[in-house]
């Protein structure tokens, strides 16, 4: 649409002659040379960028005295057996070997505890980095956090082969439903299967101190299921990280939510129900608390944001 | 107001507590503006700038402070079984970020899209509550077919008084001379022959696209006439306005498509789409109409009022029951054309320009302002040298030949010129091509004033 008064000029030539007084007319003045010009940039990507929340970084002193003892406790313990075993070997050789492979047999064991907590621990950061990379649409950190899950999932679930090839949303939507979808249902049924366990358990017995126990002890079974169910084995560090993950998240999965509702009375219908009714309103609370703990541990442990 | 509407107005105000009281509400924005106002690069930047917002970008700061930071999560709400055809924001992110770039074409269709943006809630325990779900409805559509609006309200006869008294004034006449002759020409007892019919609405159609094309004009009726959308030219189309005296059969076949094409129009297009907004944003091109003439300025601030009149008017039931739009906001579109310090400019025009569109929101009880706004910016701030003397002037690359150009749009004034401001005479704004994009919209895309226009128009919802 060029109206007929179009008066696009080239350079200054043709300026019209203004009215004496009036702001000069509008125009277009083409760059000398006309050699094609770079798009503009207002580094704009920049200036937007996602800031990371403060705090949460650094060392609390809870933590500092924590590591500090492990430090003297295991530095001075080494420092220890390692004096020992050089005194039974001024005593005798057969005894300085044998003290050796004592010492040697019981720190390997205490490390690879450690290692194992560390490996535990540091694996649930891949999904905080995976989710990050997805929330910044970074394409390509995303596919590589994908395909390390992948390859640590438990044997026999389903995966999606070549993530590289496909466009971010589709890869993201196939591994939702050919793994996390599946995942889902296997938690849910760890939760009914705990539900009908706490259900049972607060039923019937006789003090609601030990149902706590239970409770609790149960619980923490349940998240941690579920945890490996998503190929993670959490130490007890990583544990006690995941705990608190489900914590924050619980928060956002409703706690209204309808398909627990739903489930809780299918749970309830159940054989047991019928024989223990009498105490059934303090049991159906702790059935539902568990398939709402199911639900919050898949949601904490999935790679991938739901929906 | 029929009892059937009145019953689907109180359901949907019954649905509106419904779901405010689950934390489930739904926001219908209507971005409406005439042809070539913006709405589909505003959809674009609109829809590319929440949902990196909602990844946590600060891509619309003052809505994220409006909204207290309470902002988690947005996302594009998955299609259900729509028949409508689903807008295609990453279609245009793609055309806009390809190399060469391209703008949008016109649009050709209606198409919705629904936004989810998920919101903390503003209480102190807010955080341990589940979030509330906030639906943003959008549509696009082709501008013209807005025009089509105030026809509801006229019969043929009217109509053909109305329109015929326009053309036959201005530069209309001499675009529609052809049309003119034609009709002047019809006997009073012209017969209702297809042949005449097709023809005088091939010689109206050409008129109003010289009209469009030409002239910048907006105020032209009917709207599939100039768009005819994705069922291209029916025979539904083929009927004119027609001066009174032609009574014969062609008057009666001409009133007939007429009634028909409105009923058409509203059951496919109006009533689904136009019956119930919370929110409207009003797009206008103001510095086009300026360029483009005295004209083509009073011709959209004519065709503004007549939109308006249907879309904001609500009688005093509709307004209680929340069938109106509480909030209106007016905004200047491509406010990356001119220089910073004539924004505020544009945005007072734009206050004169929709004074009767202004009028009619206000008097149904809506709050109104002002704003201007570039949904995508494509320029920077420069000065030009004129005659001698400095001027404050925008640097972009041009669309077609991608070269650096610095543009004077001449003076922006505050309210409507005076008639010695048109002798400076036409003036074409050339399109550029948009800055550096990111093809995937990471990080939304670079605006001016678009997050304060959000800010006034949905903050206090979320
Ligand atoms: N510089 C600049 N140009 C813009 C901006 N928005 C729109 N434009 C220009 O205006 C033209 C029309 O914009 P559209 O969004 O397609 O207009 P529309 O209202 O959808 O038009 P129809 O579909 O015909 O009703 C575009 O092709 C751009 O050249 C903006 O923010 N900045
Ligand atoms: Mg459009």
């Amino acid at each position: 649409m060029t109206p007929p008064g179009d008066r696009r000029e080239d350079g200054a030539t043709g300026l019209r002659t203004p009215t004496p007084g009036a702001a000069p007319a509008p125009r277009v003045i083409l760059d000398e040379g006309a050699a094609p010009a770079p798009r503009l940039d207002f580094g704009w990507e920049k200036a937007v960028a996602v800031v990371a929340p403060p705090g949460s970084r650094g060392w609390s002193s809870l933590a500092l005295l924590g590591a500090g003892a492990a430090v003297l406790v295991l530095g001075l313990s080494l420092l220890e057996a390692g004096n020992f075993v050089a005194a039974q070997f001024a005593r005798a050789a057969w005894l300085g070997w044998l003290t050796l492979a004592v010492a040697v047999g019981g720190f390997g064991l205490v490390f690879a505890a450690i290692g194992r907590e560390a490996r535990g621990y540091l694996a649930l950061r891949t999904v905080d980095r995976a989710r990050a990379a997805h929330a910044r649409g970074d394409v390509a950190v995303l596919q590589a956090e994908l395909e390390a899950w992948q390859a640590r999932l438990p044997p026999g679930l389903p995966r999606t082969g070549n993530l590289r090839d496909m466009p971010m949303d589709a890869a993201c939507a196939l591994v939702e439903a050919k793994t996390l979808a599946p995942i889902a249902q296997d938690a849910a049924a760890l939760g009914r299967a705990a539900a009908m366990q706490a259900f049972a358990v607060t039923a019937v017995s006789p003090s609601p101190g030990l149902d706590a126990l239970v409770f609790a002890w149960r619980g923490i079974r349940l998240v941690r299921q579920v945890a490996a169910l998503h190929g993670f084995r959490p130490g007890i560090a990583g544990t006690v990280s995941l705990l608190r993950r489900v914590a924050l998240d619980a928060a956002t999965v409703a706690a209204t939510d309808v398909a627990v509702d739903a489930m809780v009375r299918g749970v309830l219908s159940s054989r047991i129900a019928e024989h223990v009714a009498g105490e059934a309103a303090a049991a159906a609370v702790a059935a539902r608390r568990m398939i709402l703990l199911a639900r919050t541990a898949d949601e904490a442990c999935r790679i991938l944001p739901r929906g | 107001m029929d009892p059937l509407s009145l019953l689907r107005v109180v359901l949907d105000t019954t649905e509106d507590a419904a779901r405010a009281l689950i934390g489930r509400e739904r926001i219908r924005l209507a971005v409406t503006g005439l042809s070539r106002a913006g709405k589909t690069v505003f959809l674009t930047s609109l829809i590319a700038n929440l949902l990196a917002a909602g990844r946590g970008a600060r891509t619309l700061p003052a809505l994220s402070d409006a909204a207290g930071g309470r902002i988690r999560r947005v996302f594009v709400v998955p299609a259900d079984t729509e028949t409508v055809p689903r807008f295609d924001p990453d279609a245009h992110l793609g055309a806009l970020a390809a190399d060469p770039p391209r703008w949008p074409e016109r649009t050709e269709d209606f198409s919705t899209l629904s936004l989810a943006i998920d919101v903390e809630r503003r209480t102190s325990l807010g955080g341990l509550l589940p979030e509330r779900r906030v639906t943003l409805d959008l549509i696009d559509y082709p501008g013209e077919w807005l025009l089509d609006l105030p026809m509801l309200r006229q019969g043929h006869a009217a109509w053909s008084a109305e329109t015929l008294a326009r053309l036959r004034r201005g530069t209309r006449a001499a675009a529609a001379a052809d049309f003119l002759a034609f009709i002047d020409s019809l006997p009073p007892e012209a017969p209702a022959e297809d042949v005449l019919a097709k023809r005088g609405f091939t010689l109206y159609r050409d008129a109003l696209r010289a009209c469009r094309d030409t002239h910048g004009l907006r105020f032209l009726q009917p709207g599939r006439f100039l768009n005819p959308g994705p069922r291209g030219e029916a025979p539904l189309l083929w009927f004119f306005p027609l001066p009174d005296s032609v009574r014969g059969g062609l008057a009666d076949l001409c009133a007939r498509r007429y009634a028909a094409y409105l009923d058409d129009q509203r059951a496919n297009f109006l009533d689904p789409f136009f019956s119930r907004f919370h929110r409207q944003v009003v797009l206008v091109d103001v510095l086009g109409a300026l360029h483009a003439g005295q004209e083509a300025f009073t011709d959209t601030a004519e065709a503004l009022a007549a939109v308006a009149a249907i879309i904001s008017g609500a009688n005093w039931l509709e307004r209680l029951l929340g069938a109106a739009p509480s909030r209106v906001a007016f905004a200047a579109t491509k406010a990356d054309h001119v220089p910073t310090r004539a924004r505020d400019s544009l945005a007072a025009l734009v206050e004169h320009i929709t004074l009767g569109a202004r009028g009619r929101a206000e008097a149904s009880g809506a709050t109104v302002s002002c704003h201007a706004v570039a949904a995508i910016r494509c320029t920077e701030d420069a000065v030009a040298r004129l005659e001698g003397q400095a001027v404050a002037a925008v640097r972009g690359v041009l669309l077609q030949e991608g070269v650096g150009a610095t543009i004077y749009p001449g003076e922006v004034p505050m309210k409507p010129p005076e008639p010695a401001f048109w002798d400076a005479g036409l003036f074409s704004m050339p399109e550029f091509r948009p800055p550096r994009l990111d093809r995937h919209g990471a990080s939304g895309m670079p605006h001016l004033g678009l997050d304060a226009l959000l800010a006034w128009l949905v903050a206090d919802l979320l």
